[in-house]
């Protein structure tokens, strides 16, 4: 092998070979023009995330005490935690992990696409060092000097090669993938109707472009390889380049003379130079920009903004988005980085329900109309209508015509989406701006707004008296520690559903029994809790959430505890993720966690129940908060043989009760994301359908039953088969006899 | 156009009522008070006539407990004005007719186009305060109604009768409405709206004369509903408790055979 490297010392090929002045004239002017018009498209989109206000990605700015006195914002007090570095998110990125994540095969194809470009780029980078640096620098001093020969250049051909061509190769896989095999997440067809219809084939043409242009580019780059080859009279060294070395061949078995081949090769050169201009200059006004924009979209993700809503801009002087400028640039470049994989599309509760939201069409429809407003130029990147509707609104609301509102109150903020994205776009904290702008305008369904003034007047969204709020604790035979007068471990903040539900009253019942009798130190708000407010700020109401966190930090402070428990996974994720901000120091635990403590400390003594069930994931927890093992540990700990659902721990599919759908009329939908996923236990062999969540367990008892389930599948609440198994334990004492 | 509404905070349903220790009111200290639902309806009204003609809507009301919140949400919704009238509400509960002698004498100081106010209220049920202000005023007055057109001098008024037959009436102002319902429902007041409303505290606090008006009648007794032991709880399984629902029918002659 060295030994036939060494061989080629000294051997190159001419770069510009029968390429005349003229000829290289034409070229350094073409590549002008590309370079040109790449430079300006880039700086058209640039402009446009430059209208973008502030987005904290860069560097984040830190907790400034607050000048003026007044309260401070989640914004400016949130630590920077949870986020990777963005060293760690530049591996990512290298190793397309984030692409290959749940599509192994076409994750594989990407990466082939990705490495083969990039070395084919750095190939050319390469050349033009030896080309126009190194020899015309060289040729100052006396002898001219190159690089760009020998041994270098053997492994330089076969490197470029093999990259090429599996990067052609992939690019089959790539265009079968979208020609051949009718994904349902490659479908263009929008989740909502416009009224005067719509027509989308230009995003079907833009991806045939693009795919067939990388094509092109490589293929005419082996042809012209191979008749060089040819043309040259396979010298031996130029078996390194075994592709075009193989087309060489054909060429030559095919009857091409040398002199045929000469002429071919110089029109193939010029096809290719120009194809390969023609893609550089493309790339800012079509999809190929996704190869800027997701680098950097990744790079600046912060994937906690889901579970910590930003705040309002206070300098806005109004609440939601209007205009572009209301937008941060990092939302601005999210919609630039879509690439339509439709991984969004497929995964959306709502979208599977037959609601009119799909979050790729809502981010497609963003980047149209915030493009149209910047004067962005993109080429076969366009929804078309008829009528000036969507994001052909250049005169309208943005809540309410460009994206309309029942799209926007559709959303269950269940993260699905945001988790299964490739490109780190965050659409949850979009939707709920946009929301924002709604609740201003007063543009919600009656039930929505009776459940928003109940929780403004009496703190809780069924409009029962706030002093009732503890009236649970009266079926007790004993008295829970009222927090507020005495020092407990646990603070079980128990939120509206677990404390108003008739149905999951019991359950609130059953759990301080089992803590009781554990006996474990814990103590509630009483009539001092409030609804905690994670689903009143998904709902996009800031000023209530804001008044609710203020109402609820005033008894929060005022009591002594180490940590909070909670059975309510929303409660969870604002009292985690929001309070901090508002000066919560307190670590929150969901109920599992404390369950599977208590349990494997031996403190609760529960014998083995020896069901079948499957475990459903909570969005709030598992996808929020990432926890997903407590439950199961408690569930096996119990003697509970889980079987898991196909879409289990981050891939979970909502019960559609998030972000204030639960005050929703879900009359309209063609199947409730509950009945679906109710559905898909069904398919399992389980006896149980064991759930970590009040509204789950209302959202999937419904469900078993409309879909006439009900029978032989049990919905039921961890805490109830905890209950059970402590029932089930020996007798003590009974071993010995 | 110039459009007064009137408000009236009412207790919240919801709260455990109990009467107080002498025996003529309920027992006002651990209440929570709303705004009466029909006032809410009254000013969606008068917001949605604002919004039509850019008429000026001032909200009025007297000092009840928590009527700030009120007001206040009412500046949210669009209201122009708020004036709370102060130095009428004694210690208790104020009798409409009473009520309806405070405003007029402060409307008759006014030039308001129309004055609008709830139907009906949880304490006044039989709805008197549109018509008693109407004759203290000495103009027109409708009520149960569920739609106004206001135009220069006069108003094209729907009203509703029961059965849900609906007449259009004009009546020349300036004049007296009692709403029913409002054309839309009672918008919705951003929490941060109020909020800011709540800190530029633009409440006109107009001091008045208690109310000198007596209305001749005197509570001398308040209590709630005694029980009956009419009713008879039937309990068993399906089975048994639909065989004594067909006796019972049978029984009472309710159906035949």
């Amino acid at each position: 092998m060295i030994a036939t490297l060494l061989a080629v010392e000294g051997e190159t090929r001419e770069v510009f070979e029968d390429i005349n002045l003229f000829g290289k004239v034409v070229f350094y002017v073409l590549s002008f023009i590309a370079t040109a018009l790449f430079l300006w498209g880039s700086w058209q989109r640039i402009t446009k995330y430059r209208r973008g206000r502030p987005a904290g990605r860069i560097r984040r700015p830190a907790a400034a005490p607050s000048s003026n006195g007044s309260a401070p914002t989640v914004a400016d007090t949130v630590p920077s935690n949870g986020q990777p570095s963005k060293l760690h998110t530049v591996g990512t990125i290298a190793a397309n992990s984030t692409v290959a994540k749940r599509d192994r095969s076409m994750g594989i194809a990407h990466f082939f696409i990705f490495w083969g470009f990039i070395t084919l780029f750095i190939g050319t980078v390469i050349l033009t060092i030896d080309e126009d640096i190194v020899k015309i620098a060289t040729r100052q001093f006396g002898e001219e000097r190159s690089f760009f020969k020998g041994v270098f250049y053997a492994i330089y051909s076969l490197v470029l090669d093999t990259m090429g061509f599996a990067a052609l190769i992939a690019l089959v896989y790539m265009a079968a993938r979208r020609g051949l095999f009718h994904l349902p997440q490659l479908d263009y067809r929008r989740a909502e109707e416009p009224a005067g219809g719509y027509d989308r084939r230009q995003y079907q043409l833009g991806d045939q472009l693009f795919i067939g242009l990388l094509g092109l580019v490589l293929v005419t780059g082996f042809l012209h390889e191979g008749f060089r080859i040819r043309a040259s009279g396979f010298p031996d060294f130029e078996i390194w380049s075994p592709v075009g070395w193989l087309i060489a061949k054909g060429v030559s078995g095919a009857g091409v003379t040398l002199a045929g081949s000469d002429t071919i090769r110089t029109v193939i050169w010029w096809v290719h130079a120009v194809l390969a201009l023609s893609f550089v200059a493309y790339i800012p006004y079509s999809k190929a920009m996704h190869m800027l924009t997701d680098a950097a979209n990744l790079v600046t993700h912060d994937p906690t903004t889901s579970r910590r809503l930003p705040a309002p801009d206070p300098a806005a002087g109004h609440l939601g988005y209007q205009t572009v400028e209301d937008f941060t640039w990092k939302e601005l470049l999210d919609f630039d980085a879509c690439t339509k994989c439709g991984r969004c599309h497929v995964v959306c509760p709502a979208a599977a329900a037959g609601a009119p939201l799909s979050p790729r069409d809502l981010i497609l429809d963003l980047r149209q109309w915030a493009s149209t407003s910047s004067g962005n130029v993109t080429l076969l990147d366009s929804e078309r209508r008829p009528e000036p509707t969507g994001p052909l609104v250049t005169d309208g609301t943005l809540a309410g015509d460009v994206i309309r509102a029942d799209t926007l109150w559709s959303c269950t903020t269940c993260m699905a989406c945001v988790a299964a994205c490739p490109v780190g776009i965050e659409h949850v904290p979009t939707i709920v701006e946009l929301r924002r702008s709604l609740v201003e305008a007063g543009t919600m369904e009656p039930s929505l707004q009776d459940a928003l003034q109940n929780i403004a007047q009496k703190g809780n969204s069924f409009g029962k008296s706030a002093r009732q709020r503890a009236k649970w604790t009266k079926g007790l035979d004993f008295t829970i520690t009222d927090a507020r007068k005495e020092p407990v471990r646990y603070l079980w903040f128990v939120g509206d559903f677990a404390s108003f539900d008739d149905r999951l009253q019991s359950l609130s019942q059953t759990f301080a029994q089992i803590l009781h009798g554990a006996g474990v130190d814990f103590g509630i708000l009483y009539d001092g809790e409030r609804n905690a407010g994670n689903d009143v700020r998904r709902v996009g109401e800031e000023g209530l959430f804001e008044m609710l966190v203020e109402q609820n930090m005033e008894q929060l402070t005022a009591a002594e505890f180490d940590e909070i428990v909670t059975t309510d996974p929303h409660t969870l994720n604002t009292l985690r993720n929001e309070y901090p901000g508002f000066g919560l120091d307190k670590p929150v635990k969901h109920y599992t966690e404390v369950l599977a403590d208590l349990i494997e400390a031996g403190e609760l003594d529960v014998g083995a129940l020896g069901s079948t069930a499957t475990y459903h994931d909570p969005c709030y927890l598992a996808r929020y908060n990432e926890l997903t093992e407590a439950p199961r540990r408690v569930l096996r700990a119990i003697g509970c043989d889980v079987v898991e659902m196909p879409r289990n721990r981050d891939n979970t599919f909502c019960c559609g009760a998030g972000g204030g759908r639960i005050w929703m009329d879900d009359s309209g939908l063609t199947e409730r994301p509950s009945e679906n996923r109710i559905r898909e236990a069904a398919e399992l062999d389980v006896e149980m359908f064991v759930v970590a969540c009040p509204k789950d367990f209302t959202m999937y008892t419904d469900a078993a039953k409309t879909t006439g389930h009900d029978a032989s599948l049990r919905v039921v609440d961890v805490i109830e088969l905890v209950a059970e198994a402590l029932d089930r334990q020996p007798a003590l004492g009974a071993a010995e006899i | 156009m110039r459009i007064a509404v009137l408000l009236k905070q009412v207790p919240d349903l919801v709260e455990e009522f109990e009467i107080d220790d002498a025996g003529t009111d309920i027992d006002r200290e651990f209440l929570t008070f709303l705004l009466n639902e029909f006032d809410n309806q009254a000013l969606e009204e008068a917001l949605l006539i604002k919004d039509a003609t850019g008429a000026t809507v001032d909200v009025v009301a007297l000092d009840d407990p928590e009527v700030d919140q009120a007001l206040y949400t009412a500046i949210a919704k669009g209201a122009d004005r708020a004036i709370k009238l102060t130095g009428a509400n004694g210690d208790g509960w104020l009798s409409t007719h009473a009520r309806a002698a405070v405003y007029a004498g402060w409307l008759t100081g006014e030039s308001y186009d129309l004055v609008l106010t709830g139907v009906q209220a949880a304490d006044d049920l039989d709805g008197q305060l549109a018509p008693m202000l109407g004759a203290l005023l000495d103009v027109p007055h409708v009520s149960v109604v569920v739609g106004v057109e206001a135009a220069d001098g006069t108003a094209r008024i729907r009203q509703e009768f029961a059965g849900g037959a609906i007449s259009e009436l004009d009546v020349s102002l300036p004049a007296v409405v009692g709403v029913q319902a409002a054309g839309a429902e009672p918008r919705y007041a951003a929490i941060a709206k109020i909020r800011q409303a709540q800190q530029e505290g633009n409440v006109d606090e107009v001091a008045v004369d208690p109310p000198a008006a007596a209305s001749g009648l005197t509570i001398r007794r308040m209590y709630p509903p005694e029980k009956s032991d009419r009713a008879e709880m039937l309990s068993g399984s399906e089975a048994d408790v639909a065989d004594r629902i067909i006796a019972l029918l049978r029984e009472r002659g309710l159906v035949q055979g």
